[in-house]
């Protein structure tokens, strides 16, 4: 898969045209108009070693108007690329909900058939798009839900709807700054003076840290994806990192928040195709750890039982190549899967709230973290 | 009180074999009321092909058929044949089992022996009246009326009058009038059987003019006459011990059995009747050949089954021809596919030869058809004669139902518009019953019937699997230009360039070369992408 470059609305543009140019020409040649893409099923999708990421293979899929197979998604393909050709020329966003209903309508009089039915049709086909023009939905006036709240040393610049808003976020107060669904068109970092990226699971976490001025104290970016990670906010994440910043994170005690982590580091296999964009391998895990039970001695009064869904995401991820290949954390799994334990992160305001910032501190100033 | 012996036999005697005849007339095809109709046709056309076919002439045949009361018609058959030459008429007419055709051994239609005499006694038992002739030959036109004296089985003639000619002329007319018949378009009726016979006897040209004054013409579609059949000496196995008695006792030549034997038989050579003389010590050979008994038939064709044979000639069957049921089938049903299986010649009973020759319509008249359904119709035929009666006592019948139809991709014979055409061609076709309707399930026969028509079932399936083919690439074609519309649109928007008008009808062209149903491209069709998403983790990853 080539480099995705930061690419800019200019040159999803271009290559949307180019797209449509090279099927003219098919056209006029007498072929049928057909493009190219990554395969997107599992059989091409593995981890990396070398760059350290979930990634699709080499298996690349032609896609045919003349096929009968294929015709109607061709059609519907090329109408997204035209309508994101148009949003693009507007500078006007939309959902992939709203752009479902932009093409919601019949192909004529004599056909008893719409352009889309349903979103889940248009869905996967959006994904053919950012495959085969090697760019991201985002880039195609194409947004996301956001999820994701960000503080700390970092200044942006939000070029939007012909504005240009300057954001500190140092002076988001009590709720910082939503992360949107693009951060690269029209989103450039004017300054970023921090030492570290802390990624903490639970919005919770981050207004205790918040509170307690965690990120001024440590001149770090504090982020929570609240939960697993969206797009947007993992993009962030790796630009950060791009930066040459640190990335630590920190989640619960268990299956669900170490898989959150993991998505982060290595991306995920839905989302192999962006990886390149959005996995951030140099991230390192602060905890809570299993081990951590037994540093901590209050912590043990803390535990809660595993669930069953714990259970059977602990054995899954022990089957996955990038995370067994990593003893320390075949440790942890094996443990969770031996005590039936877990631990959530809110536990360390047990012996009192402001203790977590204690225990991030003396973790990262320690070097105490999980590959 | 009881009747006296003697009266019942002085009765008796008086019974002519046309007395017979008509107490027994249902046993003759005059039962049921469309099926005597169709009878009386096929007694006079089969005598008018008879005679052309003997006379080296392609028959032309038109029969007319006039409503003159109730259930009572008048039937005119004329051909252009020899005619009759006046002392002749008589015989032909008039006299029941007088035919020249009766003993010979040797293919012929389905003669029943008493043909066209028979119909004529039909007149008298239910008109009143006879039939009137009129024979053209030999700048000669002689017509008459005949009657059956019943009492003497001979003819009567009256009312003749002789006319020269310019002999430009030839053939016979017979009118007659005959009441307790029906005509209708039935499977049975004459329109049918004539229909049939078109088919199989392509050489002749036949017309039919039926009571409303409409007239269907089959038109000749072969220009040459069939082979002439020859009389062949029978083979001793296969023979029946009455047709052996028969044989013996009608041999006035031969002065005694082993000489019979020898003569009247085919592959019985002095060697072989030594052979049977050892194997029959009781059955006297130097007898003369009248005085066979039924025990010693009955002792020699059991006798005949123990002696190694070589297999008769096959030479004396004569098929209808492949070229020439395609010719008559393509003409009478037009159909869209027609495939025609010629069986060689195979031999029953070890001694009889035959041979079985199908022929499968599908489309265009093929088939029956009531409303908008179709039913498959299988026609029926040995030596040329079609047999319309007992259909379900029929080894043809039962052949056809016995093929898995399904293995042919024929889900359901009976529904399709299928026309299934089988002709039985021997010297002795083995009847099940002297109505001649139906063909016995000799085992070699039943089994050839069936092979024919596998084979020809074969050929369908070759061709309605490629219909399938080319209606799949009508539709696939469909499929694709329905996106065609709105593909140009889009993908000339999106290359801004181009103009939509000319997109689509480049890709139309396009569609229309790669799935038209000539050219058999070998291109396989990529199924569509899978959408292979993996359920497991797409909790929460902004997708929505």
């Amino acid at each position: 898969m080539a480099k995705r470059s930061e690419t800019s609305s200019k040159d999803a543009f271009a290559k949307l045209e180019n797209l449509g140019k090279g099927m003219i020409g098919e056209i006029d040649g007498g072929e049928t108009p057909k493009f190219s893409c990554s395969l997107r099923s599992k059989g091409n999708v593995f981890y990396d070693e070398s760059v350290g990421y979930i990634r699709l293979g080499d298996k690349v899929e032609e896609r045919r108007f003349v096929n009968v197979g294929q015709a109607r998604k061709f059609m519907q393909t090329v109408a997204i690329a035209n309508k994101c050709k148009k949003f693009l020329s507007e500078g006007a966003h939309t959902s992939i909900r709203g752009l479902f209903y932009q093409l919601k309508f019949s192909l004529g009089e004599d056909l008893d058939e719409e352009l889309f039915s349903e979103q889940s049709e248009s869905n996967p086909l959006i994904e053919d798009l950012e495959v085969a023009l090697e760019l991201k939905r985002e880039d195609l006036n194409l947004n996301t839900d956001r999820k994701g709240v960000v503080a700390g040393p970092l200044v942006l610049k939000d070029k939007f709807g012909g504005d240009e808003t300057e954001i500190d976020c140092t002076k988001q107060g009590r709720s910082g700054w939503m992360i949107p669904s693009d951060v690269d068109n029209g989103m450039d970092f004017v300054d970023v003076d921090a030492d570290y990226v802390l990624v903490v699971e639970k919005d919770a976490m981050w207004q205790r840290l918040n509170e307690d001025k965690f990120w001024r104290k440590e001149n770090c970016v504090l982020i929570t994806p609240k939960g697993q990670a969206s797009r947007g906010c993992r993009r962030l994440i790796k630009r950060l990192a791009n930066k040459k910043l640190p990335v630590y994170v920190f989640t619960d005690c268990d299956a669900w928040g170490w898989y959150i982590y993991w998505a982060i580091k290595t991306g995920s296999m839905n989302l192999a195709y962006l990886a390149n964009d959005i996995a951030t391998p140099e991230a390192r895990f602060i905890g809570v750890t299993m081990q951590d039970i037994k540093d901590y001695d209050f912590l043990g009064q803390l535990t809660i039982r595993a669930k069953d869904v714990d259970i059977k995401r602990a054995e899954e991820m022990l089957s996955y190549e990038w995370i067994s290949r990593h003893k320390e954390w075949v440790n942890e799994l094996k443990t969770v899967l031996t005590t039936k334990k877990k631990i959530e992160q809110d536990a360390l305001q047990g012996p009192r709230l402001s203790f977590v910032g204690e225990y991030l501190r003396e973790k990262i100033s320690k070097k105490k973290f999980l590959p | 009180m009881p009747t006296s012996t003697d009266k019942i036999f002085s009765e008796f005697k008086e019974h002519s074999v046309a007395e017979f005849f008509k107490k027994n007339k249902q046993m003759l095809g005059f039962s049921g009321k469309t099926r005597s109709l169709t009878t009386i046709v096929h007694e006079y056309v089969t005598n008018s092909l008879d005679a052309c076919e003997e006379a080296g002439i392609l028959a032309q045949i038109t029969v007319k058929i006039e409503e003159v009361d109730r259930e009572k018609y008048r039937v005119i058959t004329e051909d252009n044949g020899p005619g009759i030459p006046k002392k002749h008429i008589g015989k032909a007419l008039g006299q029941m089992l007088a035919g020249t055709k009766f003993h010979r051994y040797m293919q012929q239609r389905g003669q029943q022996g008493i043909g066209a005499s028979g119909c004529t006694m039909y007149a008298q038992i239910t008109t009143g009246k006879p039939v009137k002739a009129t024979s053209f030959y030999d700048k000669k036109m002689i017509s008459c009326e005949v009657a059956v004296d019943l009492k003497t089985n001979s003819a009567v003639l009256a009312n003749i009058v002789e006319q020269e000619t310019d002999g430009s002329k030839c053939g016979l007319v017979v009118e007659g009038e005959f009441a307790d018949v029906k005509y209708d378009k039935s499977s049975f009726g004459v329109f049918e059987y004539m229909k049939r016979t078109a088919m199989a006897n392509p050489h002749a040209q036949f017309t039919l003019i039926d009571p409303t004054g409409e007239s269907v013409t089959f038109p000749r579609t072969v220009g040459e006459i069939p082979k002439k059949a020859h009389t062949v000496l029978p083979h001793p196995l296969g023979i029946s011990t009455n047709d052996l008695l028969d044989l013996a006792h009608r041999d006035a030549d031969s002065t005694k059995i082993s000489v019979f034997l020898q003569n009247k038989f085919s592959r019985i050579s002095a060697a072989k009747v030594k052979e049977l003389k050892d194997a029959l010590p009781s059955v006297d050979f130097e007898k003369k050949p009248h005085e066979l008994t039924w025990s010693d038939a009955e002792a020699l064709v059991k006798a005949f089954t123990s002696v190694k044979w070589i297999a008769p000639e096959t030479d004396s069957v004569i098929p209808i021809g492949k070229e020439q049921i395609e010719k008559s089938l393509q003409s009478i049903l037009a159909p869209q596919f027609l495939s025609v299986t010629e069986r060689p010649v195979k031999i029953y009973k070890g001694g009889v030869p035959f041979a079985v020759e199908v022929a499968i319509a599908y489309g265009g008249h093929a088939g029956r058809q009531l409303a908008d359904k179709f039913t498959s119709d299988v026609m029926r035929f040995a030596n040329r004669v079609p047999l319309l009666f007992d259909n379900s006592g029929c080894a043809i019948s039962e052949a056809v139902k016995e093929v898995d139809w399904k293995r042919y991709n024929i889900k359901n014979f009976e529904e399709e518009p299928i026309t299934l055409f089988i002709n039985l061609a021997s010297v002795y076709v083995p009847y099940t019953s002297a109505g001649k309707q139906a063909i016995s399930s000799e085992e070699d026969v039943f089994a050839e019937i069936k092979y024919a028509v596998m084979e020809a079932a074969r050929d369908l399936q070759r061709y309605l699997s490629g219909i399938t083919r080319d209606r799949d690439k009508k539709e696939r074609r469909k499929a694709v230009l329905r996106y065609v519309g709105q593909l140009s649109k889009d993908v000339v928007e999106l290359a801004g360039s181009g103009k939509s008008a000319d997109v689509e009808k480049k890709l139309m062209n396009l569609i229309e070369t790669k799935y038209s149903t000539q050219i058999d491209d070998d291109e396989s069709e990529i199924d569509a992408p899978k959408e292979s998403k993996n359920g497991k983790e797409d909790e929460d990853e902004g997708e929505e």
